[in-house]
């Protein structure tokens, strides 16, 4: 992957953001291919420790979105 | 087969094909200007020229209309034609320098400046249109000219009837040449226009094949027979050559079906407003005159213009908005609508406060308004905070005139002000906040269906049976009942299918069939061997990603044992096929790379069952969604994301074990506590249905609060009517009653609880299924306005005491007074009560009707008489009843002097003190929730700060808890008339019976679960969950442990995030699996 | 979090939240779109964060 093309891992809620997400899809909108997406039950299912690992396992960042 | 050379690459392609159809399918670009899939090629743009070299020579070729042939060789992309192609480029950019899609190819090919002269013309001549039309079946336009002067154009540039101005053109039009302007200007007499989307209210255009909205169910496109071009001309169909499966077939006609049903339930409508026959607000003249439903839009994520509030008129931003209140409501001069829908109110507030949330506080938002009608639930501290934390104006105030302002964008607004005083604003916009209406087909359906209707044209329902029609066996529910909200409409939804299915119950589950169960193979202790499908959704992923790379790549992954790639992995041949592939290589793990698992994955979790896998051993990856459709513009990247997320995808199904749904009997009995109007609804409707029902009351008498009432709004004895439902229910052999008895105890979950009843010293345990919290509310006990100092002094229901007796004190009367909204609306009891200003007016009407010659006062802050109730409030007025508005920081004073009244209010108009001498004085007060803490313990379900029950959504889910099997009604949920209180119970009963008819319940497979050696016993997990499944383990080997009742678990993963000591795991989250995802976001080196 | 991450010496840009519901499509791209950018701006990651193994000889 080149240098300016970061990895941001993405945990998604399954109810919100990833619907979102969905939904921007159907709605053929556009954003960059940076991110990739961990489904997650809730965001409650969240852990600091996902968010070290992430960053650890060498993802430029991490996002958490309910 | 033809085989033949392209850049090098041996390729195959169909006798007939065109170069760059073949070219398409191996993934080869060509530009092209003029070529569309459905039409005859042309090529009139040149810019696919390709270099063939047919074994002895090489010449130049448009790739679109030259037929592939044995043994050619084509180059694509050769020096030669890239200087061919760039030439081409330039001259059309001469001819058409503006044109964003020349510039574009201009751009690819390098070409900075100009060697031709530049024209001004935006027609490259690529006959898309002409060719298009003829599609069509019209032939309107053509080519015409020859050299220099050719042109598309009618027949002697003359206005043509065989112009159809279906805008055909238009739409393929690559540069912009031809606009729907244009067409009408100079192609026809007809206007033609953009198809109105029906979910935009027409401030957008839609497709003749569309989905309605994204969120439509069933989400598959539906062609409008009345505006396809097909069904008019014969021509187009060009969707059938798009459609990769085949799916269109024009030639489909409705057919008349007939079934055979017990019951009918109506549930149509209503139609919005049209505020275009007011000439006063100018709603046809001015753009920045709009309804409410376009603000609605406007105001949206998926709107028009994204959620981005702009004025119509120039599409700037506006700084001032206005909505006006009953428009098309309580006025019987204008139109007939002259009762209240209800929901204006609220959504004028929503949607002022969303209007200042998206343009900033900067906005002014104002609301004109009669009486502001918040009645209810948690709908008083929104109004409060959006003019106290928001700002958005409230004006008491009917605008009578609008007038447009030179320019045309601004609106000044004429308005008479509470102290008399006229006073001009201007505005950018004004919102007409429309009622709800029956439209006339309804009138029609109604009239044929032999039901009744209200002076509204309203479905007409009686108080004590809500949702049943004039005509036995046939229901309504939502806005054709009565102007409602939704969670109103939903409860009403849940009392229609009850009443249907206590009607049915002979008939439940006489139709239903069973599924034939595949044995599950055990595949546990197996190494992982992993299946991955990725599909191309047609061109929807394949179009972007590069599937066979990612299928590929995907073989080359740890444990994956077979790999394949599918047009439609979701169609059903598809998932046939899956599963023999399943079967015969004997794979234990599925992989779906496809579109989204939230409308997709129990598709092929089905399919695992069919092959006889576990459904759980599966996961799918999202590459069309969040990949193909977003990042359409950049396929490399998108290929490698795509490849990143099946990696994931299989780390993470490697670690997937099979998991059990933990089956679970339904104790087919139900517990209803509270025995009032609500209580004794549901346990009646729970009877009828054939439950074993049993009433908890905790004194000695069934009514509850109903006892003390009078006549409803409507005008039935409320006496009458309630003996005869308490009689009902004592005679029902399904309802066991319980009086003078409380709940003491209560253990277990869903399906299975067991209540410790105390009655008298004794008790005794109760097993159930499920409960209903119907346990009402009470009256508040006034300290204001001198009560309790004067026996005319009187709450409202002491009062309705009176009328029910028909107390001698009554006749004496002379005058009376209403106090409203005592204990309610207030800082410490922020909620309105909801029925006390059609009670203060029916009883205000009652003493009129006894005595004309009486004086009558009704003081109040807002009169809150919503849906058809408004009628009331007109009777009262019409008939003398004297209306004096108070604000809170001015209540009106009430002295109890020497065995005389005398009452102190501010006029509103005349600002100055007045007194009232008076007979009687009636105060409506307020209705407090009991907040039984214990009860709520007891069944773990919350409580708001008001303390009421909170259900489990406060718009879809009014009758039921968050927490499993417990349900709830009537005013423990929220104050409520006895129509509504009946609506909700019999919903409680419908929603409880989905649940008892079901007899076994499933638990989800994806729940948590406690390791109990690890377990610290910290509560943390017992405190934290939102539906109280785990609990403190009281007996075995782990007493004292956590551990998580599977049935209550929603999987949502709280409790293992918040464990201290790791010892929760989350089946299928856990998190190895999501660590395993995390390892292999990057590519491990 | 942030704090945290900031005292072991990682940008608090690499760490975000959001909270969009599944109707807010566009604020999800917008969101994407701004972390996307607040992130290229930051030295890529390039792995520093990666435990390095104690060595033994």
């Amino acid at each position: 992957m080149s240098e300016n093309e970061p990895k941001i891992l993405s945990f998604l809620c399954n109810w919100c953001s990833y619907g979102a997400a969905d939904l921007a899809g159907v709605s053929r909108m556009e954003y960059p291919p940076n991110i990739r997406v961990i489904r997650i039950p809730c965001t409650g299912r969240m852990s600091p420790k996902f968010i070290l690992a992430g960053l650890r396992q060498g993802a430029d960042a991490v996002w958490v979105s309910g | 087969m033809i085989t033949f050379k392209l850049n090098g690459q041996t390729v195959q392609g169909e006798e007939g094909q065109y170069i760059i159809h073949v070219a398409e399918k191996y993934g080869v670009e060509i530009p092209t200007l003029c070529n569309h899939k459905a039409l005859e090629p042309a090529g009139m743009c040149r810019v696919c020229t390709v270099e063939l070299f047919d074994g002895r020579r090489s010449r130049f070729v448009t790739s679109c209309n030259y037929p592939i042939w044995e043994g050619m060789e084509v180059k694509t992309d050769s020096e030669l034609v890239r200087d061919g192609r760039k030439l081409i480029v330039e001259m059309l950019l001469a001819r058409c320098p503006d044109v964003p899609a020349v510039q574009k190819l201009a751009d690819d090919y390098g070409i900075k400046e100009l060697r031709f002269k530049k024209e001004d013309d935006t027609c490259i001549l690529c006959g898309l249109c002409t060719r298009v039309c003829e599609k069509m079946g019209a032939k309107a336009i053509s080519l015409t000219g020859r050299g220099v002067d050719m042109k598309v154009d009618t027949p002697y540039h003359l206005i043509t009837d065989a112009c159809i101005g279906c805008g055909a053109c238009a739409s393929l039009c690559p540069t912009g040449h031809i606009t729907l302007d244009k067409i009408n200007t100079q192609h026809t007499h007809l206007n033609t226009q953009l198809i109105p989307s029906e979910y935009d209210v027409g401030l957008k255009g839609r497709k003749p094949v569309y989905v309605p909205y994204a969120q439509a169910i069933p989400n598959t496109p539906a062609i409008d027979r009345d505006v396809c071009i097909h069904f008019k001309t014969d021509g187009c169909q060009i969707c059938t050559e798009f459609c990769g499966v085949d799916a269109i077939d024009h030639s489909m006609k409705d057919e008349i079906v007939e079934v055979e049903v017990g019951a009918i339930i109506l549930a149509p409508g209503f139609k919005p407003f049209d505020p275009s026959q007011f000439d006063a607000y100018g709603y046809s003249k001015h753009p920045n005159v709009i309804t409410s439903m376009e603000m609605e839009r406007y105001l949206s994520a998926s709107g028009p213009t994204s959620g981005h509030l702009i004025r119509p008129s120039d599409h700037q931003e506006p700084k001032k908005v206005a909505w006006f209140q009953c428009v098309g409501s309580r006025d019987s001069n204008r139109c007939d609508n002259s009762y209240c829908s209800s929901v204006c109110c609220m959504y004028a507030i929503k949607e002022a406060t969303i209007a200042k949330e998206h343009a900033g506080d900067d906005l002014d938002c104002a609301i004109f308004f009669m009486d502001m009608r918040t009645p209810g639930k948690e709908f008083e501290r929104f109004y409060d905070n959006a003019k106290e934390k928001h700002g958005v104006r409230f004006v008491r105030s009917r605008v009578h005139t609008i007038d447009p302002l030179p320019g045309g964008n601004e609106l000044s607004v004429r308005y008479v002000t509470e102290d008399g005083k006229t006073t001009t604003e201007t505005f950018d916009m004004i919102v007409l906040s429309i009622g709800l209406e029956t439209p006339p087909e309804l009138v029609d359906l109604a009239g044929k269906l032999n039901i009744e209707l209200t002076p509204g044209n309203f479905a007409k329902t009686e108080s004590f049976n809500p949702v049943a029609t004039s005509r036995e066996g046939i229901f309504v529910c939502g806005a054709f009942q009565g102007p409602k909200d939704i969670p109103q409409s939903v409860i009403d939804a849940s009392a229609a299918a009850a009443t249907a299915g206590e009607m049915l119950t002979s008939a439940r589950n006489t139709m239903s069939k069973k599924k034939e169960v595949v044995p599950e193979t055990n595949v546990v202790g197996e190494r992982p061997k992993i299946g991955v499908f990725v599909c191309k959704c047609g061109t929807n992923i394949a179009g972007v990603v590069d599937v066979p790379a990612v299928r590929d790549y995907a073989a080359s992954l740890p444990y994956v044992e077979y790999v394949n790639d599918s047009l439609y992995s979701c169609s059903q041949d598809t998932q046939e096929t899956m599963a023999q592939i399943i079967q015969q290589k004997n794979l234990n793990r599925v992989v779906v790379a496809a579109c989204t698992p939230k409308t997709h994955e129990p598709l092929f979790q089905e399919t695992l069952i069919n092959a006889g896998l576990n459904k759980y051993l599966f996961e799918m990856t999202n590459i069309r969604n969040h990949n193909s459709w977003v990042h359409k513009n950049n396929p490399e990247l998108a290929t490698e994301k795509a490849k990143d997320l099946v990696r994931m995808a299989v780390a993470k199904v490697a670690l997937m074990e099979p998991l059990i749904e933990t089956e679970l009997t339904v104790h087919q009995t139900a517990m209803v506590i509270g025995g009032g109007i609500s209580g004794l609804t549901t346990a009646k409707s729970l009877a009828d249905q054939g439950y074993e029902t049993h009433l908890i009351e905790q004194n000695s008498q069934l009514g509850g609060q109903a006892l003390n009432l009078f006549h409803t709004a409507q005008g039935d004895n409320i006496q009458e009517k309630l003996s005869e439902l308490i009689n009902s229910v004592e005679k029902n052999d399904n309802v066991k009653i319980h009086l003078d008895t409380k709940i003491t105890n209560v253990d277990g979950f869903v399906g299975n609880f067991t209540s410790t009843l105390s009655s008298n010293g004794s008790t005794q345990e109760l097993e159930h299924g499920i409960a209903v919290l119907s346990t009402g509310a009470a009256p508040y006990t006034p300290t204001e306005y001198d009560y309790g100092k004067d026996p005319k002094i009187l709450t409202t229901l002491e009062l309705d005491q009176k009328l029910i007796a028909d107390d001698p004190m009554l006749k004496k009367l002379n005058s009376a007074l209403f106090i409203q909204c005592v204990g309610s609306r207030e800082p410490e009891r922020m909620y309105c009560s909801r029925v006390c200003c059609t009670h203060s007016i029916e009883n205000a009407l009652e003493l009129k009707k006894r005595n004309p010659e009486m004086n009558v006062y009704i003081i109040y802050r807002d009169i809150r008489t919503y849906g058809e109730k408004e009628y009331l409030y007109r009777e009262a007025r019409e008939k003398g009843v004297i209306f004096i508005r108070y604000s809170l920081d001015n209540k009106p004073v009430v002295a109890a002097k020497d065995g005389n009244i005398i009452v102190t209010v501010t006029d509103h108009v005349l600002g100055r003190p007045m007194e009232l001498t008076v007979d009687l004085v009636s105060l409506a007060t307020a209705i407090i929730p009991y907040r039984d803490e214990k009860l709520a313990n007891f069944f773990k379900v919350p409580m708001n700060e008001d303390g009421f029950f909170i259900e489990k959504h406060a718009k879809l889910g009014p009758s039921e808890f968050a927490t499993d099997g417990t349900f709830l009604c009537g005013m423990a949920h929220y104050p409520k008339p006895i129509d509504e209180s009946i609506a909700q119970a019999k919903a409680a009963a419908s929603r409880a019976v989905t649940l008892l008819s079901q007899k076994t319940i499933f638990s989800s497979g994806t729940i948590a679960e406690v390791e109990p050696m690890k377990c610290a016993a910290c509560g943390v997990c017992v405190s934290v969950c939102p539906y109280s499944a785990p609990a403190f383990s009281e007996e075995g080997r782990f007493a004292g442990k956590a551990e998580i009742n599977p049935v209550l678990c929603k999987g949502c993963g709280l409790c293992v995030a918040s464990c201290r000591s790791g010892a929760i795991h989350l089946k299928g989250f856990d998190t190895d699996q999501i660590f395993s995802q995390i390892f292999e976001m990057d590519e491990a080196i | 979090m942030k704090n945290f991450l900031e005292h072991t010496g990682i940008e608090p840009g690499r760490l975000h939240f959001s909270w969009i519901s599944s109707a807010e499509s566009t604020k999800f791209v917008d969101v994407v779109k701004k972390i996307t950018d607040e992130v290229k701006t930051l030295n890529p990651a390039n792995k520093k964060y990666v435990k390095t193994e104690p060595k033994v000889d």
